[in-house]
């Protein structure tokens, strides 16, 4: 059934009717105003949230859509996430008339089944009519919640075999009527939610949709609603037209790629994500057929909503930044995503752990089949990590505590052309903050013994990936530890001949003759004093690593990104001296010699 | 009489008011930035002439000089520095360049990585560590540190930052550091992270002292350098610095933390603001300075500005020391417009004062703001410029715009001046969305305060599209920052860690922080000649959440410095906490008061008082409505019309000002925008009302 609902959702959408003669300026102009009114509302949200995962790490996501479903701007936030409204707000829409739509309503929707991301993603949002009483746009707003109700605190449970275990599905339901709120629907929604702060949060995301609404009929009002609807119709189609612009300039033809999870959940191996990229003339299409669709495959299953959402922000990172984020954007793609398979999963499959993988392997086979033709702007936008190393104990009190391990940490920060991979991870969660040590150790009995970066462990190429840190912590009382590893077998992939970025590794009891390897996922318990340590894949290399500036390769084992001995085996460049002494010098004759002997000769140097 | 002098270096210009008694005297200058001192030299000669003085004579008759200074921005800008180092604990060598995870744009994968203050070569570390409640886990490893050391001075390092984790609570092995670093590498200049910002967490400190590290010695250099000219000249008292966080001291408190001048130019108009907002009863303020190359928003709440010590990026790194909050937005007259895929832009690029704008005559090729306003009739050819320095040309304007506007988006000139206008009025009022959303606060219910050369030219259409009544611009307005520098107090705004439950906290523990905060701040007071008695203190507690990130500032007591701190009994703690659930309430609209909250630190903020500039309060009885002394045609968001010109410096109290209408004042444009009218209040401000 679900699938007859997406292909329903996921139709291309009319403009609104409108009169309006709108210029370039006035579209700008509120375009502005959407964006901003976005950030006003995903700000009150951030201020009004109880919970540290929306009002501390700004997992919050706010975009306004248009009357027909369409996505008509947004605001800053996580862009995997900017992008998953549209679809469970449109389940919405097509029940305008039985719901009884008017001015004042609010409702929320998580269900995947029904255009919804996972189920902790909760999407709240409220209409905005004009004068006429017609209905312009909706705010939206979407935000993880800490608990959704399943067998599991939390919301993600390694083991689930159907959506009903990981929670309660909304598809979509009226928590607020003409400005009254449905107090028999918050208590019903309350009550299924472990998590007191949940009460806090969900009105925070009911007056923040109100806001943002309130705001809307502000900008409605101003310019009335055949200029907004005008508007909104001129951005939509100019952001297409850049899009096509772009993909028109790129050569026409097929790129494929496949990238592998190490294995789900239960141990499945090699969980496989298939692209077609095929660009003809300005019309580019993204295919996942070829990808998964073995039925045992357990929580590697990501919902419709996401596949869409993850697929476009690896797209959106690859053209110029400027092109306005809105609903242009999929109107300019044909997302062919196969029914059945991991990236559209069949009805009831569970949903929370899918939103990690295959969702980032759909971004990251993206990125590499087009990164043959868009050197410029290939970068992963993904996270490789299964889950980081949580450690929860029971204070002399009896109070359970939970250190989450969102510990600051460099992982999977990748190259591209002209750029080494930096900072602590891919673009798109720069908005994230990491935690740190003198919090943590203040309130948990841990030690944080070290987070530094690993040599070697960045992809090597002629531009580097960012070597990624190894966690290492020390627990100062017994404790249980969680953990769910990927991406050692199939670690992040280099681009364009750069080598994979370093693989995920994971060890409990560290150091001791105890000292065992987390395989896949695992519960476990660790006596006080026990360490563990956490090694965070590296950032993908970019183009072959013996094309490395032979200074620039220098200057990496200098700062001990590399180390001398792989300077010379990956990069072919032989150096002179000593880090310590810091004398290290740059043989040129011994490296060209050694680069010619892999076959490289004649091959320009940058 | 008391006699005060506040200079403001800014990017184009160095601005001056002088405080003689009741009486302000203001100048402006071009500003030297190869070495600063210079135009301030030059500027105080002028206003000593201007008083029928020489330099010495005023000099020596003046009680207090403050100053506000870019010389540690611009050190960040133009990232010119000493060869910078980092020590620091084992195992914690990347916080740096991790950035708790932060990136500036989301969307642009082709962002570059911030320039490396201290690359990892020079980010060496340290074997031993310290926990959480100070005790020695890992005692120093001197041997290490000593191998260390070396590597740094091999490296040809200047300037070394040391920061150890829990260095605040216990800061012995970041002094032993210290010692080595001195004895190995003479001459280094050391900045130690639990003097600079003593208090958790890890990268905030770290990349604080790294930054002190690196613009330091170029501060203290200048302020050496202008110390040393300045009493030269014949000034005999200390040199006051403008600080981020809004209050001024000496050269002597700055010489451990230089850090805290950086970000201070704006500082200095938002403490001015609130000063002229209490005298005209206008609390709470939304204060926009629009200059050549940038619009600064800020929000005077309730008489003050406050300064948040955190999560500070600035030029892309992060300072963690109080700063006064500013939103900027790159838009101001020097602003460049330029069609890019079809769509027209303004700023952030910025033709500067050289080029600058076409209409300067000077080179400038490519269409600004500036240019926008003059052709649309807003600004005149006819009439002085800043100050009278020079006038403006239309020559080249109109084939500017019709080059890089108006041909691409084939419109006319005039439209396309208008265009640039309304995209810079939509930016701005963004800009202010944006700050007032942050503070939850609704910018209805705000005066705006409008300054610098090109505030009060768009003031009122801004305050139309924000819904706001009243517009403040002060007659001082160009020079606005320099004034207000001399309202801002000499000020020590510090902080101490101490991170433990409140339900567990020891109450001598945070008496004795307070002790040690303010027997610290009375020793830099009575160094520069203030009496204890003088000194007044709030002691304040950082308290949040478990599991939040961020803490709030609450209020505990005040009173004068060399109070014991040391007393507050458990109903004072009860009351401090009672306090945080109630302000958790009124800045995100809930509290969780069944829970007992954390204490992060302890805070004093120590305030001198000072003789202040008078500024004038409220409005006369009558009106009287004006005459222009000319017309001319202009656009005032409603098609060219005929337009009354007005010249500022004749109008006095009482006078009114029908829209549409332009006032021209020596340095600044005051337009008056239809369903609007100016009057000049009593104390010779205009205010900018809602016409009834």
């Amino acid at each position: 059934m679900s699938y007859e609902v997406n292909r329903r959702l996921v139709r291309r959408r009319e403009p609104l009717p409108s009169a309006a003669d709108i210029d370039a300026v006035t579209a700008g102009i509120i375009r502005g105003a959407f964006e901003t009114i976005c950030y006003e509302t995903a700000t009150h949200l951030g201020r009004a949230a109880s919970s540290a995962i929306i009002n501390q790490s700004n997992e919050r996501n706010a975009s306004v859509i248009d009357a027909h479903g369409r996505l008509a701007g947004l605001s800053v936030g996580i862009p995997q996430l900017l992008f998953i409204s549209p679809l469970a707000v449109r389940w919405g829409l097509e029940h305008f008339a039985v719901d009884d739509w008017g001015p004042g309503d609010v409702f929320v929707g998580n269900d995947p089944d029904h255009g919804g991301g996972h189920l902790p993603d909760y999407n709240v949002y409220a209409p905005c009519f004009d004068a006429a009483g017609e209905l312009v746009a909706i705010q939206a707003l979407q935000a993880h919640q800490g608990d959704t109700g399943g067998k599991d605190p939390g919301g993600f449970s390694v083991d689930a075999t159907d959506i009903y275990q990981e929670g309660m599905a909304i598809p979509r339901l009226k928590l607020v009527h003409r400005g009254e709120p449905r107090r028999d629907a918050l208590e019903m929604l309350v009550r299924n939610n472990r998590f007191p702060s949940f009460s806090g949060d969900i009105a925070a995301m009911v007056s923040g949709s109100q806001r943002g609404a309130q705001l809307l009929d502000e900008l409605v009002a101003k310019w009335g609603g055949d200029a907004v609807r005008g508007a909104i119709n001129w951005n939509i189609r100019e952001t297409e037209r850049r899009f096509r612009q772009e993909v028109e300039g790129w050569p026409d033809g097929c790129y494929e790629a496949d990238v592998w999870i190490d294995h789900d959940t239960v141990g499945n191996e090699d969980v496989q994500v298939h692209v077609a990229c095929t660009v003809e003339g300005d019309q580019l299409t993204v295919d996942l057929t070829g990808s998964d669709a073995r039925p045992e495959l357990t929580c590697v299953w990501n919902t419709f909503s996401n596949s869409r959402g993850y697929a476009m922000a690896q797209l959106v990172s690859m053209v110029d930044p400027s092109i306005v984020k809105n609903e242009g954007l999929f109107d300019a793609v044909d997302m062919v995503l196969p029914e059945g398979t991991i990236v559209h999963p069949p009805p009831d499959k569970p949903a929370a752990l899918g939103a990690f993988h295959p969702a980032c392997e759909i971004g990251e086979a993206i990125c590499i089949a087009l990164s043959e033709i868009l050197p410029r702007r290939s970068s992963p936008q993904v996270y490789k990590l299964g889950m980081p190393n949580a450690v929860i104990g029971v204070d002399s009190q009896g109070q359970m505590w939970m250190d989450q391990g969102v510990d600051v940490r460099a992982s999977d920060a990748s190259a591209t052309e002209g750029i080494d991979g930096w900072g602590s991870m891919c673009s798109g969660l720069g908005n994230l903050v990491l935690a740190q040590a003198e919090d943590a150790e203040s309130r948990f009995p841990v030690l944080n013994l070290s987070r530094e970066m690993t040599t070697d462990t960045g992809g090597a190429g002629r531009w580097r990936g960012q070597p990624g840190t190894r966690n290492i912590k020390q627990v100062l009382e017994p404790t249980t530890a969680v953990a769910w590893m990927v991406s050692k077998k199939h670690p992040l992939r280099g681009l364009r001949g750069g080598a994979d970025g370093g693989p995920y590794s994971n060890f409990f009891e560290f150091g001791t003759d105890s000292e065992y390897e987390i395989e896949n996922s695992i519960q476990a318990q660790l006596p006080a004093d026990a360490v563990i340590a956490y090694q965070y894949g590296g950032g993908a290399g970019f183009e072959d690593a013996l094309l490395r500036d032979p200074e620039a390769v220098r200057e990496d084992v200098l700062d001990e990104y590399v180390s001398v001995e792989a300077a010379r085996d990956l990069y072919g460049v032989v150096l002179r001296g000593s880090v310590e002494a810091f004398d290290i010098e740059v043989d040129a004759e011994a490296t060209r010699r050694l680069r010619e002997e892999r076959g490289r000769a004649g091959e320009p140097a940058p | 009489m008391s006699l005060r002098i506040g200079i403001d270096v800014g990017g184009t210009f160095t601005d001056f008011a002088l405080l003689d008694g009741d009486e302000v005297l203001l100048e402006k200058m071009s500003s030297t930035p190869d070495d600063n001192s210079q135009a301030v030299m030059a500027g105080l000669e002028k206003l000593a002439a201007r008083r029928g003085q020489s330099l010495g004579e005023m000099l020596a008759a003046a009680d207090a000089i403050v100053h506000g200074t870019t010389v540690a921005d611009n050190a960040l800008i133009q990232m010119k520095g000493p060869v910078t180092g980092l020590l620091t604990t084992e195992g914690f060598r990347d916080e740096l360049e991790l950035r708790r995870g932060y990136k500036e744009d989301i969307w642009d994968v082709r962002l570059a990585p911030p320039p490396a203050i201290a690359p990892r070569r020079r980010r060496l570390t340290v074997p031993e560590r310290i926990r959480a409640d100070g005790s020695i886990h890992t005692p120093l490893d001197e041997a290490a540190a000593r191998r260390a050391i070396e590597r740094m001075g091999r490296q040809g390092v200047e300037s070394v930052a040391i920061s150890l984790l829990f260095a605040f609570v216990n800061p012995i092995h970041e002094q032993r550091l210290a010692e080595l670093v001195a004895e190995m590498l003479p001459g280094v200049e050391i900045s130690l992270s639990h003097e600079v910002l003593p208090r958790a967490p890890e990268f905030e400190r770290t990349s604080t002292t790294v930054v002190n590290a690196f613009v330091g010695p170029g501060v203290s250099g200048y302020l050496d350098r202008l110390v040393e000219r300045l009493s030269e000249a014949g000034y005999a008292r200390d040199l006051l610095v403008m600080q981020s966080s809004g209050g001024v001291m000496t050269r002597e408190y700055l010489r451990g933390m230089p850090i805290r001048i950086l970000a201070s130019g704006p500082a200095g108009g938002v403490v001015g603001g609130a000063r002229v907002g209490a005298a005209k009863s206008a609390p709470d303020l939304l204060c926009v300075d629009m200059g050549g190359t940038s619009y600064d928003v800020s929000m005077v709440m309730d008489g003050s500005a406050s300064a948040d010590a955190g999560w500070n990026w600035h030029h892309r790194y992060l300072v963690a020391v109080p700063m006064v909050k500013v939103e900027t937005l790159g838009a101001g007259g020097g602003s460049i417009a330029q069609v890019r895929h079809g769509v027209l832009e303004v700023g952030p690029e910025s033709a500067g004062a050289d080029p600058g704008p076409i209409c300067y005559g000077r080179g400038g090729q490519r269409p600004t703001v500036t240019d926008a306003i003059l052709v649309l009739g807003l600004l005149s050819p006819e009439s002085d410029f800043a100050g009278g320095d020079f006038r403006l040309s239309r020559d080249g304007v109109d084939a500017g715009f019709e080059k890089e506007v108006a041909g691409p988006l084939g419109c006319s000139v005039e439209e396309a001046a208008f265009d640039c206008w309304r995209i810079v009025n939509a930016n701005m009022t963004q800009a202010v969305r944006r700050t007032t959303a942050g503070k939850g606060i609704d910018p209805r219910g705000l005066t705006m305060l409008a300054y610098g050369g090109n505030g009060p030219v768009f003031a009122a259409i801004q305050a139309e599209e924000l819904g706001i009544e009243k517009v403040v611009v002060p007659r001082a307005s160009p020079a606005f920052s320099a004034l207000g520098a001399l309202a801002a107090p000499p000020m020590i705004d510090e902080e101490r860690s101490y991170l433990i439950s409140a339900a567990a906290a020891d109450r001598a523990h945070l008496g004795g922080l307070w002790g040690e905060l303010s027997k610290r701040a009375q020793g830099f007071f009575e160094a520069a000649g203030f009496a204890s008695s003088e000194v007044r203190a709030d002691f304040q507690m950082n308290l949040r959440y478990p599991g939040q990130n961020w803490s709030l500032t609450v209020d505990v007591a005040s009173g004068s410095s060399d109070q014991e701190a040391g007393d507050l009994d458990a109903a004072g703690l009860e009351k401090t906490i009672a306090r945080f659930h109630e302000l958790h309430e009124e800045e995100y609209g809930y509290n969780r008061d069944g829970e007992s909250p954390e204490i992060t630190g302890v805070r004093l903020v120590s305030r001198a008082a000072i003789p202040e500039p008078r500024f004038g309060s409220g409005l006369t009885e009558e009106f009287r409505d004006v005459t222009p002394s000319a017309e001319r045609r202009a656009n005032l968001g409603r098609g060219f019309e005929t337009v009354g010109i007005y010249h500022g410096p004749e109008l006095v109290p009482g006078d009114r000002v029908k829209a549409p209408g332009i006032i021209e004042e020596t340095f600044t444009t005051i337009v008056v925008y239809p369903g609007w009218q100016a009057v000049v209040d009593a104390a010779g401000d205009y205010l900018l009302l809602r016409a009834s």
